[in-house]
């Protein structure tokens, strides 16, 4: 099943490496460089998924994440986080910002791919 | 007096009080990124995998390893809009044999386009050639200091990254219920 996935990270080849490993499953990718610019993409049109970084200037990705829930479009919309934090206790404030799952740096295509599969399988619709 | 941390293959350090970070360079590269304005910086060290199939491979680690650094600058205060760097090591150390041989310059490849595609401009650098390298960065100032290594000294270096060889394992998932 191929979907809108928004991708979120301050670092252009981060960008590039996500958004060729969902090419793979002809997924059509958006980027956005900062959380700013995540609101206005999905303000310009809906989306199946956002996959987002933590640690970006400005506004971080768990605030981002909480801007996404408190929209009534994409209330239930699926949020990845993917970031190089690792720590139990940031997955616990991912989870109460409302996150859908986390996974961490550096990932594997494959896994990256089957992940997104699988939360776009699971999303209420 | 500042604070001295020495890093290692893999390695990556970044931090809020003046520090000198101190490593040793082969063919590894130390990328050095410093924000001026909140004078606050961070060095890493690190070796792009090699071998049958790194070529995926090398290319995430390689964007991961500039990713943590990013990543830790910002946790102690930088902004990766005001980074500069400067960048040392991949030495062809002439011991180095076989595929190896082309590690170095591929590590200077993929530091240079990472940091031209995110927009870091490279302040300086000192890469290549045949020796290896004691580098001191200061993350307060942002000044580096470059001293060559020769000898039994050398070996040991050589030695050091041939056998780091393998990329590291893939990040956890974790989906909440």
């Amino acid at each position: 099943m191929s979907a809108t996935i928004l991708i979120v990270d301050d670092s252009k080849m981060v960008r590039r490496l996500v958004s060729g490993a969902l090419s793979v499953d002809q997924h059509r990718v958006v980027e956005a460089p900062g959380a700013r610019e995540a609101l206005a993409a999905l303000d310009a049109q809906p989306v199946d998924l956002v996959i987002t970084d933590v640690n970006m200037p400005d506004v971080d990705g768990l605030d981002l994440v909480r801007a996404v829930r408190a929209r009534p479009r994409e209330r239930f919309t699926p949020v990845l986080v993917l970031t190089t934090e690792s720590g139990e206790d940031m997955k616990q404030r991912g989870r109460e910002a409302g996150a859908t799952g986390w996974l961490v740096k550096p990932f594997d295509a494959d896994q990256l791919r089957h992940t997104v599969q699988r939360v776009l399988a699971a999303r209420p619709r | 007096m500042s604070e001295e941390v020495r890093i290692y293959i893999g390695g990556v350090h970044a931090s809020e009080r003046p520090t000198v970070i101190k490593t040793l360079l082969g063919s590894c590269v130390g990328v050095c990124l410093h924000d001026p304005a909140a004078g606050v910086g961070g060095m890493n060290h690190f070796m792009l995998p090699h071998g049958d199939g790194a070529g995926d491979d090398a290319l995430r680690f390689g964007v991961h390893a500039m990713d943590c650094l990013i990543g830790s600058i910002m946790k102690v205060g930088g902004d990766r809009r005001r980074l500069v760097a400067k960048v040392f090591g991949g030495a062809r150390m002439l011991a180095l044999k076989g595929h190896l041989g082309n590690v170095p310059q591929q590590n200077i490849a993929f530091v240079s386009e990472f940091l031209e595609t995110e927009g870091i401009p490279i302040l300086s650098s000192d890469v290549g050639g045949h020796h290896a390298r004691h580098v001191h960065f200061h993350t307060g100032s942002g000044r580096a200091f470059v001293k060559r290594v020769v000898g039994a000294h050398a070996r040991a270096v050589v030695d050091d990254e041939t056998r780091t060889t393998t990329p590291p394992a893939s990040g956890s998932v974790t989906l909440f219920p």
